[in-house]
């Protein structure tokens, strides 16, 4: 009975966060097709290119070595950057970490938006002035490090923007050489493996110092709203997966637990072009009972289940799914070496302090598998349409199986890994196989 | 036993005590059950007007977005005209400045991209954003 009611609510929550998934890989793609359909032209400078920087005239061994280098100085400087995040968050800097990443995300919003926004001027040629730019940046930056990170909005306009903060990240990665993102993006799967499953993995660590202190971990976390049965204001906790009617019989005297959404505000530090920063990490107020932030990064996939409440030990109540990915994200200015590293991590309150369980209820997806998701859609595009749907339909199957999972497991789960793998596989065989098949037979009228 | 303050509120100011149907929305019956646009998930009472109130001056350095925000969240409120009293007059009046912000900076600008150089001759190329972007060499590509 447990799993049939999981079943039930399962798939309007997929498809809570398969759509923002969506958008943000659209977004992505409608900006690669229109600024830099053929990649760019000159790649700026990051971490991600320190040792090797790609030529097209390379050959075949030497990008491929190459590429690889970059991936592993990447992928060693995010776990770094994590561990430091990992050893603030155990000594609870988090003044500090909410500064840093508020500040980082004006960073992102207001110096890459506001650079992805100028060409997009110059592309179509807008007839703008700068007067009105410069104060409508200003306006979206603000108001959009005040929706993540430091006050409650509405929860349209703070997933809108945390969607318009993974696209404008994605953009800038998909500006790296070819070479470097397809092996920079099976790197960062393999180590979101890594480190979210094993026990000495950082995120896994932070995780665990989370649970420990029951404090929110605070990263650039989407959350998406609780599905509709579990908002109804039953005496019981509303967050029910499975409307247990006989349970909320049972509840009689239990308080009602408003629903919540986003109850810890978490936030993660977005990417600056400082050098190196922390990782994202995600601010969390607890909106009840205590001030206290609560900083903890890590992209998972985790499944929380909801305490019993008092007096009810007969309500059944499901786990909640609460998926949290791994994020990193790296930003650098041309001709600066600085990149962020976005962790991001959603660890869901598990509430354990006896109340009722008041849990957000709804999955989370950390920022940066949107964005690693939106970086390989990008790459794809820049082939062609083709490899863009075929991508697209390898991610989305790769998410919706991390879900399932997630309800079995009931663990933080990496969500990187499984699509990442299926997408590149599906690239490869879509462009040197499929292509030249589909191409052909319309060349030769073949089918009509 | 739960310590959740905002449950006491948590029907506000509502004539009828008319549940929700269970998706989140505005509030029904004759008060307002819900005075945010987020519905049961929104904030209440204490921290809305809290938040309310910020919005409208935090809307006073030059952000008309952070206005239009505070009107969108309250939309509730800004509705019906017997709601919330405390709430209204700040949504209302970041409205109002909103709007006319919008309106003023709407003039300036299609003044400029319409007039265009008849009209500000030769110092449009200083203020026209790819022109600028031009001579800086800014953006990435």
């Amino acid at each position: 009975m447990t799993e049939g009611s999981i079943l039930e609510s399962l798939g309007s929550e997929i498809v809570g966060i398969v759509t923002p998934v969506s958008i943000c890989m659209l977004l992505v793609v409608l900006l690669v097709q229109s600024l830099t359909p053929h990649g760019s032209d000159a790649p700026v400078a990051s971490i991600a290119m320190l040792v090797y920087d790609e030529q097209p005239t390379d050959s075949f061994t030497e990008k491929l070595g190459g590429a690889m280098l970059n991936a592993l100085v990447f992928v060693i400087i995010v776990a770094l950057v994590t561990f430091l995040l990992v050893v603030l968050f155990y000594f609870r800097c988090t003044k500090f970490l909410r500064a840093y990443m508020g500040f980082s995300a004006f960073m992102v919003l207001a110096y890459m938006g506001g650079g992805v926004v100028v060409l997009l001027i110059q592309n179509f040629s807008i007839p703008i002035d700068a007067i009105t730019f410069l104060v409508m940046l200003y306006n979206f930056a603000t108001v959009g490090v005040l929706a993540v990170f430091f006050s409650k909005m509405p929860i349209f306009v703070t997933q809108g923007y945390l969607v318009i903060i993974g696209v404008l990240v994605a953009f800038w990665f998909t500006m790296l050489p070819e070479w470097t993102t397809w092996v920079l993006l099976m790197a960062m799967a393999l180590y979101d493996v890594v480190a979210v499953l094993l026990p000495g993995g950082p995120l896994n660590m932070l995780v665990e110092l989370a649970i420990a202190r029951d404090e929110d971990i605070p990263a650039l976390i989407y959350e998406a709203r609780p599905s509709a049965r579990n908002i109804a204001p039953m005496p019981n906790s509303p967050h029910s997966v499975s409307i247990n009617s006989s349970a909320t019989d049972l509840a009689g005297q239990a308080t009602q637990i408003p629903p919540r959404w986003r109850r810890r505000v978490v936030t993660a530090p977005p990417p600056s072009n400082a050098s190196i920063q922390l990782p994202a990490n995600a601010v969390n107020e607890s909106a009840i009972n205590q001030e206290t932030v609560r900083p903890v990064g890590i992209s998972a996939l985790r499944t929380e289940s909801q305490p019993q409440p008092p007096g009810q030990a007969q309500a059944l109540v499901p786990p909640h799914s609460t998926v949290v990915m791994d994020g990193v994200e790296g930003n650098s200015r041309a001709g600066g070496r600085s990149e962020i590293v976005n962790i991001e991590a959603l660890l869901d309150d598990v509430a354990g302090n006896g109340e009722s369980g008041v849990l957000s209820g709804a999955i989370k997806l950390g920022l940066g598998d949107f964005i690693f998701y939106s970086v390989l859609v990008g790459r794809a595009a820049m082939y062609d349409m083709m490899t863009v749907y075929a991508c697209y339909l390898a991610i989305v199957a790769g998410l919706g199986s991390t879900l399932v999972l997630l309800t079995v497991w009931r663990r933080a789960l990496p969500a990187l890994p499984i699509s990442i793998t299926l997408g590149v596989i599906f690239y490869l065989l879509t462009r040197f196989l499929v292509d030249p098949f589909i191409v052909n037979l319309s060349t030769h009228y073949v089918y009509f | 036993m739960a310590d959740h303050q905002v449950e006491d509120g948590w029907h506000g100011s509502s004539v009828t005590e008319s549940h929700e149907s269970g998706i989140p929305g505005e509030g029904g019956g004759g008060g307002l059950q819900w005075v945010t646009v987020d519905g049961p998930l929104g904030v209440q009472q204490e921290e809305a007007l809290k938040l309310a109130r910020n919005f409208f001056y935090g809307g006073f350095c030059l952000l008309p977005w952070l206005w239009f925000v505070n009107c969108f969240y309250f939309w509730p409120v800004l509705r019906q005209r017997e709601s919330d009293p405390l709430i209204r007059p700040y949504v209302l009046w970041s409205g109002v400045g909103c709007v006319t912000m919008t309106v003023v900076l709407l003039a300036w600008s299609l003044t400029f991209a319409i007039g265009g150089e008849d009209v500000f001759g030769s110092s449009w190329k200083h203020l026209a954003v790819y022109d600028l972007a031009d001579k800086y060499s800014m953006a990435w590509s």
